[in-house]
């Protein structure tokens, strides 16, 4: 009970903290903790940080150290994998949400529901529902606590719509913003990145469309949830777009290259570019903002939500572990976080922070996770075959090369899924 | 075999034209890489194609960032100890073993380098994995030995030199012996030296291997303190990096600067050392 | 006694032995263990026969994997020998420092480590603004999508892994062109053979021993092809292969099977599929040499 009284006091501050650890002393044993983060967060200011969160942590906790290790986002889930086949998985990690199921499977992550029970209804109340209700795929299961997110942003370079004389009001339907882009196109810029050289980009212009609820997997019969009637549409939408496009995926260094150099009118991606963006304002004048992705009528938003999570391996070290990952999760870290990146984070009382609310990128990113579609839901069920995303991709491209009618690009593309589920 | 031709002939000068290009072609896109660096950063690289470097300073500075807020400099000393270590190894075990299977007949001689031979068809790929699961339960992750260990026993290392062994003459052996010579003091004496070259192409080849190997310190190492130069490259390459463009061409340009000076300083024993590898054959 | 007649023999292999049965005979056989077990590493495996072999076997990926496999082979080895033999040839006709120049020059990819390489390239290939676009450009050519366009990709992959391993190859190919002796050219001349005549009648034939070896080894290497296309194409575990799977390779499929589906004994299977199409392969050429030396 008293690492609950320590974790109550976080959001009040940092003396109080520091008191209250003095009586957990009696609990101290020596441990390490493997905590595994993101390279990103292992570097510069977001390292120090981080380092800072370990101080308390560890000053609160004798006895415990806890050690940082960046990794890749794809070298997390390899060595994840790799760690559980040998027995030595990292004990507090981030990672991405749509790998949760494998780590489940391989046994290198927790079900902490019952620790989550324990903690006090008001820790619980802080953090985003949809956020949560992505760790949970059954009662009484939980994998994850939400850690940063995002849904997804269109980045505009207002040199680039002055230029092709576009109003910079934001677009509030597609028809209005596909309009913008043959503008663009007219006055010999590119309007996007192509939409279909990457699973999250053909998701983002799904939703669009199409919401959650005709997206991502149908475990109980193996099936997937995309709707026909909306894949035909998107699909069509993929081939106006083929004349308009950049030709780099929206991933790609060069397609960052191109907005930044005033070639690319629209990039539709996480809050992650916007450092690179900052930095050319400051080094090259580029002038750019950031709005929702317009859906099909007023009022949707299109793009893509996703969380990173913080898992907790099974193991002796668990309860620590779980205290850890509670304590960055927790509401004053949360904060601090957000403000030091700029980014979204699935902690809503920390979102609802007047001084975080009041960053732009925050705020905008609050409304973008609100109206987006859930990526590759539901997670922690079953993990997701590698030609899941690979089929999405060939027949999306496929039509947008002319292969396909976009109804029978639909179709074949739902044959497939469900062929390549079902095996 | 050349022809001297007194004047230049048509020929010549297509011939240099020719080199030329062919020279531009394999060295431009590593010039074009250390401009990207020397460059003002946050400047879009398809404004300026880069044809030369145009801020020495602001090279030196993201050098100077990435040697103070990475372990780059600690990297580069752990992958020249992996590096020197599995070359001492490789060529200590790979000459011992090379010397009996190319000059001695022993019995199940044949059918263990024939074993060898095989083991040289079966991608990497294919081993990695029990051979983590091996090595973990010897307790070997995240240890210099855990890294290095696994790769001595090599195949083609062994391979090579038995090609190069072969050409040692069996009378100095039997001189030797006569003279009352041990076993291992032939080895020691007559082999190694007359193979020298061998060896040095063998190490050249395994530094070179070694050294942008990236799956398995991937997998063995997973703390820092034992991260390569490939794996704190790898952190800036992630796909979601918030790093810029410039850093991260920083960040991999400077993991090629010591194979790049490893060859400009040995370039002529290192030519003729793969040459050496495959006429031999 | 015969064995401690052969005792120093079997000592002095020891070491090699040792490790080479710990680390790689013993990999190997337990990978050919778990490739009839499902298995994904923390759970105990499971037995299931062939399964994991037929599923591969008509998985579509399979047969992607391994068409796009034989077209990069059928071209990657042939024009990367074709090309260090030219540059082997264009360095021998010079001498001196030039000759060193030029060697070296040609030889300087090859040292670099393949994600270099690939970083580069991406950028090179990069559509309307990348090098190679911007040089289209002057000659009034339109962009070319390299790395995103599934009837470019492939041709894209050749290029850069000829970048990379012309010089290696020349080298070897270069050492090969020194040891054959200048009285055969010599005698060739005087019987009034042009150089065309000498590179067909007396360069080629005696290099085979050599070109032999090249041509081997580009194939066993070619055929495990990965870190090239992986980078190019930008790949993780969860997507990989590039649009339409155009440049999906066996390897990299067997990796994303592993890690990213974390299926350990489809992927063991997987490889040993592959062993056997190098083995194949590599007893093919053998045969092809003890054809074309009785002949």
């Amino acid at each position: 009970m008293k690492t609950l009284s320590i974790l109550r006091s976080g959001a009040v501050g940092l003396a109080t903290l520091a008191a209250t650890s003095f009586n957990s002393m009696a609990l101290a044993q020596d441990v390490a903790l493997q905590y595994w983060v993101y390279s990103d967060f292992a570097q510069g200011d977001a390292l120090a940080m981080q380092e800072e969160f370990v101080k308390e942590f560890t000053a609160s906790h004798p006895g415990v150290t806890i050690e940082i290790v960046g990794k890749g986002d794809d070298d997390l889930t390899a060595g994840q994998v790799a760690g559980a086949a040998s027995g030595t998985l990292p004990d507090v990690f981030m990672n991405s949400q749509s790998v949760g199921a494998q780590l489940v499977e391989v046994g290198a992550l927790a079900n902490i529901y019952e620790k989550w029970m324990a903690m006090p209804a008001e820790y619980r109340a802080q953090f985003d529902e949809s956020a949560l209700n992505a760790c949970m795929p059954r009662p009484s299961e939980l994998y994850c606590l939400p850690y940063t997110g995002f849904g997804s942003l269109l980045f505009r370079n207002l040199t680039v719509l002055e230029k092709a004389g576009i109003d910079p009001t934001p677009p509030t339907t597609w028809d209005e913003w596909l309009g913008q882009m043959k503008k663009i196109k007219e006055a010999g810029f590119y309007a996007v990145p192509d939409q279909t050289a990457v699973f999250n980009s053909i998701a983002e212009i799904y939703a669009t469309t199409g919401s959650a609820d005709s997206w991502g997997f149908n475990w109980d019969t193996k099936t997937t949830k995309i709707d026909p009637a909306n894949m035909t549409k998107v699909l069509a939408k993929f081939v106006e777009l083929v004349p308009l496009n950049s030709g780099t995926s929206r991933n790609d260094q060069a397609t960052k290259d191109l907005f930044i150099s005033d070639q690319l009118a629209f990039h539709t991606i996480g809050p992650w570019v916007n450092p690179t963006y900052a930095e050319a304002a400051k080094a090259s004048g580029l002038k750019y903002d950031f709005v929702l992705i317009p859906g099909d009528t007023a009022g949707k938003t299109g793009g893509i939500r996703s969380y990173e999570m913080v898992g907790v391996a099974p193991g002796p070290n668990a309860d620590v572990a779980f205290e850890f990952a509670a304590f960055l999760t927790e509401k004053a870290q949360m904060a601090r976080w957000a403000k030091l990146l700029s980014r979204y984070n699935a902690n809503a009382a920390a979102m609802a922070d007047p001084d975080v609310s009041a960053l732009p990128l925050i705020r905008v990113s609050v409304d973008a996770a609100h109206g987006a579609m859930d990526v590759a839901a539901p997670y922690f069920i079953g993990s997701v075959p590698s030609c899941y995303n690979s089929t999405v991709i060939d027949i999306a491209s496929a039509t947008a090369d002319g292969e396909y009618t976009p109804e029978a690009g639909a179709a074949e593309m739902i044959t497939k899924l469900n062929e390549c589920l079902a095996e | 075999m050349t022809v001297v031709t007194t004047r230049p002939t048509i020929w010549t000068v297509l011939k240099w034209a020719l080199a030329i290009l062919i020279a531009l072609i394999a060295l431009f896109p590593i010039w074009w890489m250390v401009n990207v660096v020397f460059s003002m950063p946050g400047e879009p690289v398809s404004l300026n194609p880069r044809l030369w470097p145009t801020s020495l300073s602001a090279g030196i500075e993201k050098i100077r960032v990435i040697f103070t807020e990475t372990e780059y400099l600690r990297a580069y000393g752990i992958s020249l100890i992996y590096a020197v270590l599995t070359i001492a190894g490789v060529l200590t075990f790979g000459s011992l073993a090379a010397f009996e299977f190319s000059l001695f007949d022993f019995p199940g001689r044949r059918i263990l380098f024939g074993i060898i031979l095989l083991s040289l068809m079966v991608p990497t790929a294919v081993t990695i994995i029990p051979t983590y699961l091996l090595t973990s339960q010897l307790g070997w992750l995240n240890t210099m030995h855990g890294l290095v260990v696994p790769g001595l026993a090599s195949a083609f290392g062994l391979f090579m030199l038995v090609q190069f062994m072969r050409a040692v003459p069996k009378d100095m052996i039997e001189a030797a012996r006569l003279d009352g010579a041990s076993h291992f003091q032939i080895y020691w004496h007559i082999a190694l030296p007359l193979c020298r070259n061998a060896m040095v192409t063998l190490a050249i080849l395994t530094f070179m291997q070694t050294w942008g190997n990236y799956m398995w310190p991937l997998i063995v190492s997973s703390k820092p303190q034992l991260y390569t130069v490939g794996q704190v490259v790898g952190l800036f390459n992630s796909p979601l990096s918030h790093q810029t463009v410039d850093m991260v061409m920083t960040a991999n340009l400077l993991a090629a600067i010591p194979p790049l000076l490893f060859f400009l300083i040995f370039q002529r024993k290192i030519v003729e050392g793969v040459a050496m590898s495959g006429t031999k054959g | 006694m015969s064995l401690r007649r052969h005792l120093p023999h079997y000592m002095m292999i020891a070491p090699f032995m040792v490790l080479f049965a710990a680390f790689f005979l013993y990999p190997i056989i337990s990978g050919f263990f778990y490739s009839f077990h499902d298995w994904n590493g923390a759970r105990p495996p499971e037995y299931v026969g062939v399964a994991n072999y037929t599923k591969i076997l008509h998985s579509r990926d399979f047969a992607t994997a391994m068409g796009n496999l034989a077209v990069y082979i059928a071209i990657t080895v042939p024009l990367g020998i074709l090309v260090a033999l030219g540059l082997a040839l264009l360095v021998d006709s010079f001498t001196g420092r030039w000759a060193n120049f030029f060697r070296n020059a040609y030889f300087m990819p090859v040292v670099l480590p393949a994600f270099l390489a690939a970083t580069i390239w991406r950028w090179i290939y990069a559509p309307n603004f990348g090098l190679l676009n911007v040089a289209l450009g002057w000659f009034g050519l339109g962009s070319i999508n390299f790395l995103n366009n599934s009837s470019t990709m492939l041709y894209s992959l050749i290029a850069v892994d000829v970048w990379v391993s012309a010089g290696f190859n020349m080298v070897i190919l270069l050492a090969g062109l020194k040891n054959i002796p200048t009285e055969l050219y010599e005698a060739a001349r005087l019987d009034g053979a042009n150089k065309w005549q000498q590179i067909v009648h007396i360069t080629v034939p005696m290099l085979a021993p050599v070109l032999f070896f090249v041509v081997t080894y580009s194939l066993i290497s070619a055929m495990q092809v990965f870190d090239k296309p992986w980078l190019l194409t930008g790949s993780s575990f969860t997507s990989y292969g590039g649009r339409r799977n155009a440049l999906l390779f066996p390897v990299m499929d067997m990796m994303g099977r592993a890690f990213g589906g974390v299926k350990f004994g489809e992927a063991a299977a997987y490889g040993f599929l592959l062993t056997l199409a190098i083995v194949t392969v590599t007893a093919l050429m053998f045969a092809l040499r003890s054809w074309s030396a009785r002949k």
